[in-house]
C-alpha cells in the first residue's frame, strides 16, 4: 500500500496525536516554566531548612528517569489511595518533572548575576518580592535563554513516554497505524518529521525572541 | 665568490582583506645573521608582511623565498603547495607569537620539545637536552615542569622564545613579541632578543620598542600604508633620516616619550 | 517484595547499565567522527550530517527505538531487542556528542594552532597533539551530561522487551499486584547510577576549568 494513502487514509488518527502532542507540550511548558519562577523565588533568600530541602528535592528529580516519576505517579500514587487518570498523570509528571529542571536553569542565571543589586536587600534582611520578580527574574530568564530552548525540546520528547501509559500521541498514533498494515516506514518517517518541525519552529521563535531581546541591549552576546 | 642567498626574500608582495590592499609591493631582503627591526604604525601591513612570510597568511600577490626556495607555492608549476609541503617549509622558521600562543596541556619543557619531537622526528633524549640548554639560555632553568598558567607573561614569552629556537631555524619571526606584556617585564624578553642578535641569529622583529631597535638592530625597515618607505641603518634611520614621513613618525614618538 | 524481587530488579539494573554503557562509548567516539567530518566541509556528507543531527535530537527515544525496532525485520536485520536498543541509543547519544565535540572544534584558540601551524605541525599533528588532549578535558562536562540524560531515556527500551528496570518493574507489580516497591527501588537505582555520573561530572567541570588559562 502506498505511504502516502496511508497516511492520509489515517490523517484522523494523525492529527488526534499530533494535537495531543501539542497540548501536552504547550500547557506543560507554560506551567513548568511559571513553577520554576516560583520554586526560583522560594529559593531566593538566605539558607535554611526548607530551602535545602527544596534544593534536594529539585536535584532529586533531576537524577531521575522522566519514566520512572510517570510510573510513580500513575502506578504508584493508587497504592496510597490516590488514582490520577492518564491526562493527569501526565500533565502532572511534565510540569513538576520539567518545572524542576527550569528551576535549576534559573538557579545557575541567579549565580551569574552581579553582585550588587540583591546584596543591598539581603543587607536589610528581606528579600523584597517585587524585586525579584521585576528585576532579578527577567535578568534570569534573559542569560538562559537557549538553556529553557534545549529544555522545551526535552519535555516535547518526553510527551512520547506518555504512549506508554496509553495516551494517544503522536508515538502512540504512528504505532497504531503500524499495527494496521505491518509497514512501518511512512507512519514513522512522517511522525519523526512531526516532531522535527515543532521543534525546528519552537527554536526559530527562541532565536526571534532573543534577538529581540538583544535589540534592546537586555542580553548582549 | 658567490653571492650568499639572503635567508628570506619578498618580492613585490601583495595582499588585500576583503576590499582594502594592506600590502601594495613590499620587497625586503634578509641576509643570514642579520637582525632587521620593522617599524610602522598600526594598520600599516608590517604584521601581516611578518605572517606571509611564513604563510599564516596568503599572499595574493609577488613571491616569498626562504633560503632560497619558493614559499606556499610549489615551484615547478606555480600550485599551492601541500599542506605537508607547507608544513616543511614553516619547519625552517620559527615565530614568536604577541600573545604567546604556548600550549596550556603541556609543560614548559614539553612545550619546548613538542615540535622538535614530533615534526623534526629529533630522539626524544636529544630534544630533552636541547630543550634544556634552551631554557637555561633564555633564564627559565628552575620552571621546566611548570605549565604556562603558573607563569607571568614575561616568563610566558621567553619559554615562547626557548619554543622557536628548539626547531633550529633559519629565521625567527617575531611579531610584536612585547606590545602584551607589562612594561616591568618588557626588559627580560628584549635582554634575551638582545643576546640572539649578539649570538648571530637571523631576526625579522615587528616591533613598537625604538630604543631597542636602535640598540639591537643591523637594519631598520620603515613600512607605512602597504609600502616600504625607508630602509636604512639605525643611526641613520633615527637621526638623519631621508623621508619626511619617518621624521613625521620619530617626532611623533619623541614627543610621548620625551 | 521478596529478596528474589530485589535479585531480579539488581539483574535489570545491570542490563540497563551494560547496554547504556556501550551506547555511551560508541556515541562519544562516533560523536567526534561527525563533528570532524563536518568540520572538514566535505560536500554533500556535510549536510547530511547536520540533517542528522538536527532531525535525531528532535526524535524522542521511545519513538526511534520503536522506528528501529519495527523496520528491523524489513531490512533483514537481526532482531534481537538488545541489538536494537544499542543501535537507537547509540544514534542518539551520537547526535547529542556530535554538537558537544563541535562547539569545542569550532571554539578552540586559533592562536595556539598558528603557533603549531608556525612550528610545522601539519593539520594531523596538531589535531592528535594539541587540540584533541585539550578537548577532550574541555568537552568532558557536557559529554557526561549526555550520558546522565542517555541513561534517564534508557526506560524507553523496556518498550520493546528488553527485561531492563523498568520492565522489570512491571512484572513484579503483575506478580505481586503491589507496584509502589519496585518503581520506588527502580528509582532508587536509576538515581545511584545518574548520581555517581553527576559526580563525575563534578569533577570532570573543575579540570576544565583549569586548562582555560
Amino acid at each position: 500500500m502506498n505511504g502516502f494513502k496511508m497516511i492520509w487514509d489515517n490523517i484522523g488518527l494523525f492529527g488526534e496525536g499530533l494535537q495531543n502532542t501539542l497540548v501536552l507540550f504547550c500547557v506543560s511548558g507554560v506551567l513548568a516554566f511559571i513553577l520554576a519562577c516560583f520554586l526560583a523565588f522560594l529559593l531566593e533568600g538566605t539558607e535554611n531548612i526548607p530551602r535545602k530541602l527544596i534544593r534536594w528535592g529539585l536535584d532529586l528529580m533531576r537524577m531521575l528517569p522522566f519514566l520512572i516519576f510517570l510510573y510513580l505517579l500513575y502506578y504508584g500514587l493508587p497504592n496510597v489511595g490516590l488514582r490520577l487518570d492518564v491526562w493527569s498523570a501526565g500533565f502532572f509528571a511534565l510540569i513538576t518533572y520539567h518545572g524542576a529542571y527550569f528551576a535549576e536553569i534559573l538557579r545557575a542565571a541567579r549565580t551569574s548575576l552581579p553582585a550588587g543589586q540583591a546584596e543591598a536587600a539581603y543587607a536589610h534582611g528581606f528579600i523584597n518580592s517585587s524585586m525579584y520578580w521585576r528585576i532579578l527574574l527577567p535578568q534570569m530568564v534573559m542569560r538562559s535563554g537557549p538553556l529553557f530552548g534545549n529544555q522545551l525540546v526535552c519535555l516535547l520528547k518526553d510527551t512520547a513516554f506518555l504512549s506508554i501509559i496509553t495516551l494517544m500521541d503522536l508515538t502512540a498514533a504512528a504505532s497504531a497505524v503500524q499495527a494496521k498494515y505491518f509497514v512501518p516506514l511512512p507512519p514513522f518517517i512522517f511522525v519523526i518529521a512531526l516532531y522535527w518541525s515543532v521543534t525546528l519552529v519552537v527554536e526559530t521563535l527562541l532565536r526571534r525572541l532573543s534577538r529581540r531581546a538583544q535589540k534592546r541591549g537586555l542580553v548582549h552576546e | 665568490m658567490n653571492k650568499p642567498t639572503p635567508v628570506v626574500e619578498v618580492r613585490d608582495l601583495h595582499k588585500h582583506f576583503g576590499g582594502i590592499e594592506v600590502l601594495k609591493g613590499i620587497n625586503l631582503k634578509v641576509e643570514r645573521g642579520q637582525t632587521v627591526s620593522v617599524l610602522g604604525s598600526s594598520g600599516s601591513g608590517k604584521s601581516t608582511m611578518l605572517r606571509c612570510i611564513n604563510w599564516l597568511e596568503v599572499p595574493d600577490g609577488g613571491e616569498i623565498y626562504i633560503g632560497g626556495d619558493r614559499m606556499g607555492v610549489k615551484s615547478a608549476n606555480e600550485k599551492p603547495m601541500s599542506n605537508r609541503e607547507l608544513a616543511a617549509m614553516r619547519a625552517r622558521t620559527a615565530m614568536v607569537f604577541q600573545s604567546f600562543n604556548l600550549w596550556p596541556h603541556l609543560t614548559v619543557l614539553q612545550n619546548v620539545t613538542e615540535a622538535p619531537i614530533h615534526v623534526m622526528k629529533v630522539d626524544r633524549k636529544d630534544a630533552h637536552d636541547h630543550a634544556v640548554q634552551l631554557l637555561e639560555k633564555v633564564g627559565l632553568s628552575h620552571k621546566h615542569d611548570a605549565y604556562p598558567w603558573s607563569l607571568s607573561g614575561g616568563q610566558r614569552q621567553r619559554v615562547a622564545i626557548a619554543r622557536a629556537l628548539a626547531m633550529n631555524p633559519e629565521v625567527i619571526l617575531f611579531d610584536e613579541p612585547t606590545s602584551a606584556l607589562d612594561p616591568e617585564l618588557v626588559g627580560e624578553v628584549l635582554a634575551v632578543m638582545r643576546s640572539l642578535a649578539e649570538d648571530g641569529f637571523t631576526m625579522i622583529i615587528v616591533t613598537h620598542e625604538m630604543e631597542f631597535a636602535r640598540a639591537v638592530s643591523n637594519e631598520v625597515v620603515f613600512i607605512d600604508k602597504g609600502m616600504v618607505i625607508e630602509r636604512a641603518a639605525p643611526e641613520k634611520f633615527f637621526t638623519n633620516s631621508d623621508s619626511e614621513r619617518v621624521r613625521q613618525f620619530l617626532g611623533r614618538y619623541r614627543t610621548t616619550t620625551a | 517484595m521478596e529478596d528474589s524481587d530485589w535479585f531480579t530488579l539488581l539483574h535489570a539494573a545491570w542490563t540497563t547499565v551494560w547496554i547504556s554503557g556501550i551506547s555511551i562509548i560508541l556515541g562519544v567516539a562516533l560523536g567526534l567522527v561527525v563533528a570532524m567530518l563536518r568540520a572538514a566541509k566535505i560536500p554533500v556528507v556535510s549536510q547530511l550530517l547536520a540533517v542528522y543531527v538536527s532531525l535525531i535530537r528532535a526524535t524522542p527515544m521511545v519513538t526511534l527505538v520503536l522506528f528501529l525496532f519495527v523496520i528491523a525485520p524489513s531490512i533483514g536485520w537481526e532482531v534481537d531487542p538488545r541489538v536494537v536498543a544499542i543501535a537507537a541509543m547509540t544514534i542518539n547519544t551520537t547526535a547529542f556528542n556530535a554538537e558537544i565535540w563541535r562547539g569545542a572544534l569550532t571554539s578552540f584558540s586559533r592562536e595556539q594552532v598558528e603557533a603549531a601551524k608556525a612550528a610545522g605541525m601539519t593539520t594531523g599533528l596538531t589535531l592528535r597533539r594539541i587540540m584533541l588532549p585539550q578537548m577532550m578535558t574541555t568537552s568532558l562536562p557536557g559529554l557526561v551530561n549526555e550520558m546522565s540524560l542517555l541513561v534517564k531515556s534508557s526506560p524507553a527500551i523496556a518498550m520493546i522487551g528488553i527485561v531492563d528496570l523498568t520492565r522489570v518493574t512491571n512484572r513484579i507489580a503483575a506478580v505481586t499486584y503491589d507496584p509502589l516497591p519496585p518503581i520506588l527501588a527502580a528509582g532508587l537505582l536509576y538515581i545511584l547510577i545518574i548520581g555517581g555520573l553527576v559526580r563525575f561530572q563534578r569533577i570532570a567541570d573543575s579540570r576544565a576549568k583549569r586548562l582555560a588559562m
